[in-house]
């Protein structure tokens, strides 16, 4: 598994901005959520199943991070903050829910210049793996989703769950093992 | 990922959620914006309303704290009256009064029975 550094904001820049966001400056901010909304509402959707509660639970994490700019010291990557308070809130909300994710996808495959049949199975295979993910447990899905989709290197995704590298490496262990059981009907040949 | 000794299912795996990766939303740094200003204001609003509240529990309790013993009125009004002159003359004429009232009567004797012991 390669673990290239995934093409992110200056992380530099990302502080300036905090600075100026904990001074009042709404413009930082908006600068700010343009650059990393994106990443977030895709690990969220990954997490929730649901486009419209990606957005909301990303415009709290913004909110959040807000209220925190004063107080906020520059000890890791912005963008790791955001995914650390993404996550909190996911779990804050399965608890208010008292259930997991819904299974209830909005996932929409993007064909490109597919075939009609190529298209058709990609459709169907991504919202198998859709439907498969949210039926991990929720240190699976977070560590598959995050080394997978977001390409994090593990000492982040450590740093994100509050985890040791060795239980993350565990966990997406474990998630891809019961990824290949749930979809065992597409891979049979394997 | 890109290993080329992965799975069909590891590549499918990685094809999928990587398609997934980044979901821009149109307007949402504004809507952002909009939500953390009107946040910002009940914040504003919520902090001086505590502040007012917690004047106004001060308030009250230096006037409860501070309000005088029976002892202290009395000592006050006694010195109100002892710097009121007219009460102090009133005070000096009731004692005369009160002299008056409690010296030993001394019956006079009859102008009648005078004039009588006189003559004779």
């Amino acid at each position: 598994m390669s673990q290239e550094e995934p093409m992110l904001p200056d992380d530099e820049d990302d502080k300036r901005l905090m600075g100026l966001v904990a001074g009042g400056d709404d413009d930082a901010l908006r600068l700010l959520v343009h650059r990393h909304h994106a990443r977030l509402v895709g690990y969220l959707r990954g997490e929730v199943g649901s486009q419209a509660t990606a957005e909301e639970l990303a415009m709290e994490v913004f909110i959040r991070l807000h209220r925190a700019a004063a107080r906020w010291r520059p000890e890791a990557k912005l963008s790791t903050y955001l995914i650390h308070i993404a996550r909190n809130l996911v779990l804050n909300e399965w608890r208010r829910r008292g259930r997991k994710p819904t299974t209830a996808l909005e996932f929409a495959a993007e064909p490109g210049d597919l075939s009609q049949g190529s298209a058709r199975r990609v459709a169907e295979l991504d919202e198998a793996f859709q439907r498969a993910i949210l039926q991990l447990a929720p240190e699976q899905r977070t560590a598959i989703l995050l080394v997978v989709q977001q390409e994090l290197p593990y000492e982040e995704i450590a740093e994100i769950m509050d985890a040791p590298v060795s239980s993350v490496k565990t966990w997406i262990h474990r998630a891809r093992a019961r990824l290949r059981e749930l979809l065992k009907d597409f891979y049979a040949q394997e | 990922m890109d290993n080329p000794e992965q799975t069909p299912f590891d590549q499918e795996l990685a094809a999928t959620l990587r398609r997934g990766r980044a979901v821009s939303v149109p307007g949402f740094a504004d809507r952002v914006v909009g939500v953390v200003r009107a946040d910002r204001r009940r914040r504003t609003i919520v902090r001086w309303s505590s502040a007012l509240a917690a004047t106004a529990a001060v308030f009250v309790a230096l006037l409860t704290l501070s309000g005088t013993s029976e002892e202290a009125l009395n000592r006050q009004t006694f010195a109100l009256v002892a710097r009121d002159e007219s009460a102090q003359l009133a005070d000096l004429l009731g004692a005369a009064d009160d002299l008056s009232l409690l010296a030993p009567v001394a019956e006079r004797p009859a102008v009648v029975e005078t004039f009588v012991a006189s003559g004779s």
